[in-house]
This record gives structure tokens, sequence and C-alpha cells, in this order.
């Protein structure tokens, strides 16, 4: 996972996107490891021409299909989806047009922070609206971590920390 | 983070207020001490953490694979 280098290239294509999931997490203090990268993005037409030009160099491909299945990620295949679970030069990276418990991507940027990540002003999921999306989804595996990031929150708002 | 936060975050994590979100993350069995070690990292350091430890585990995976 090439999580810093990742984020410069979305950034520097002009990509609008929310880090959510694992990471998202991570970045906010948890002490959970995830191996791929989720990312909420903004489903404008120009967006998704500024993925797809941006993960192009990186040749993602859709993660456990056979090999040989045509496949391209292009505007017009983002277009036609929502999420997409891909793997890249740069790791695994998922695409989520919408976020359970959130919606879509305006509403997922209404309950990020900017956090400045090797130089980057990039917007991360909030603690509150990770809470909100894992209690949404309600798999077994969202469910686990939702006492650390109550915790988590709780710490943060209680000593003043960002 | 300052060291009156560390302070006020240790105090917490030692005494979890009875009924606190913290209490209940202890009791589930989460290592409340870990906080104040991702805490202290800014969110680059944090950034890094995520890829070393990804890197660790896909390590792991293939040493898992590679012994079946």
């Amino acid at each position: 996972m090439k999580l810093q280098e990742t984020i410069r290239i979305l950034y520097d294509a002009g990509v609008e996107f929310v880090v959510i999931g694992g990471v998202a997490m991570g970045l906010q203090g948890s002490a959970h490891l995830t191996k791929d990268i989720d990312f909420c993005y903004a489903r404008t037409t120009k967006n998704m021409e500024r993925l797809a030009k941006a993960l192009e160099p990186f040749h993602p491909v859709l993660r456990g299909a056979p090999p040989g299945l045509p496949f391209r990620f292009d505007a017009k295949t983002i277009a036609n989806g929502l999420n997409f679970t891909l793997s890249t030069d740069l790791g695994d990276l998922d695409f989520l047009g919408e976020v359970s418990g959130l919606g879509l991507f305006q509403d997922v940027l209404g309950t990020s922070d900017v956090k400045d990540v090797g130089g980057v002003d990039c917007r991360v999921l909030s603690l509150e609206g990770l809470i909100k999306s894992k209690a949404a989804a309600g798999r077994p595996r969202d469910l686990y971590v939702l006492p650390e990031l109550r915790g988590l929150n709780e710490i943060k708002k209680k000593t003043g920390l960002e | 983070m300052t060291e009156d936060q560390e302070k006020f975050a240790l105090h917490l994590i030692n005494n979890p207020p009875p009924g606190s979100e913290l209490a209940k993350a202890k009791e589930y069995g989460v290592d409340l001490t870990l906080f104040i070690s991702t805490l202290r990292r800014s969110p680059t350091e944090r950034a890094r953490s995520l890829s070393e430890g990804a890197r660790i585990f896909q390590i792991a995976k293939q040493t898992h694979l590679s012994e079946k």
C-alpha cells in the first residue's frame, strides 16, 4: 500500500475525494491496520475523467476478477458503475460513490476533516462519520471497531485534540 | 498533543469514567493505552505507520501461503 503516494497522485490530478474506511480510522488515530485504501469520490463528469486519467499509469484491474477479463477503468466505466474494488500498482484501492449511513460524496465531504498527509491537505472522514457509516454498514467487521472509534472520539473531544 | 493534553488523556485512559465510551471500549477489550502512541503522531506519521503495517501484513500473508 503506497498511501502517501496515492494521495499525492489523486491530489495532483485534481481528483475530488475523501479518504474513508480503515485508512481514515488510522489517520484519525485508531490503531487499526488495513491493507487497502478506500475513497469516496465525486461523481461529476470532470472528476470521473480525472480519476480515470490519474490511475491509468498504475494499471487498475478489478480485484479478484479472472485474469484476462476485459476491463478498462475509464470515465465511461466509472459513470456506468458506482463502487469499484481495484488492484493497482499502488496497491488495492477501493472507490465508492456512496457510503453506508452517510450518502453521496457531498454528504461524506460534509462530515470530513482536513489532515496534512505528507504535505497534502487531504479530506479524511471524521470519527463521527466513521462511527455513523460503520454502524449503518452493520457487518461484524464494522461493528467490531465501533467501541474503539467511540472511545477515541470521546478522548479527542475531552482533550480538545484534532 | 501538548503535555497537558497527554496528561489528561492518560488520566482518562487509566480512570475511564463509569458509563463512558472509554469505559465501554476497555470492557470490550480495546487496549486504550494504544491511543497515546497514535495520538502523539502527526497524520503523516500515522500514514507511514499504516503503510508499514500493510507491508508487514503482506509479508506475513505471503509467508503463510508459502508454508501451506
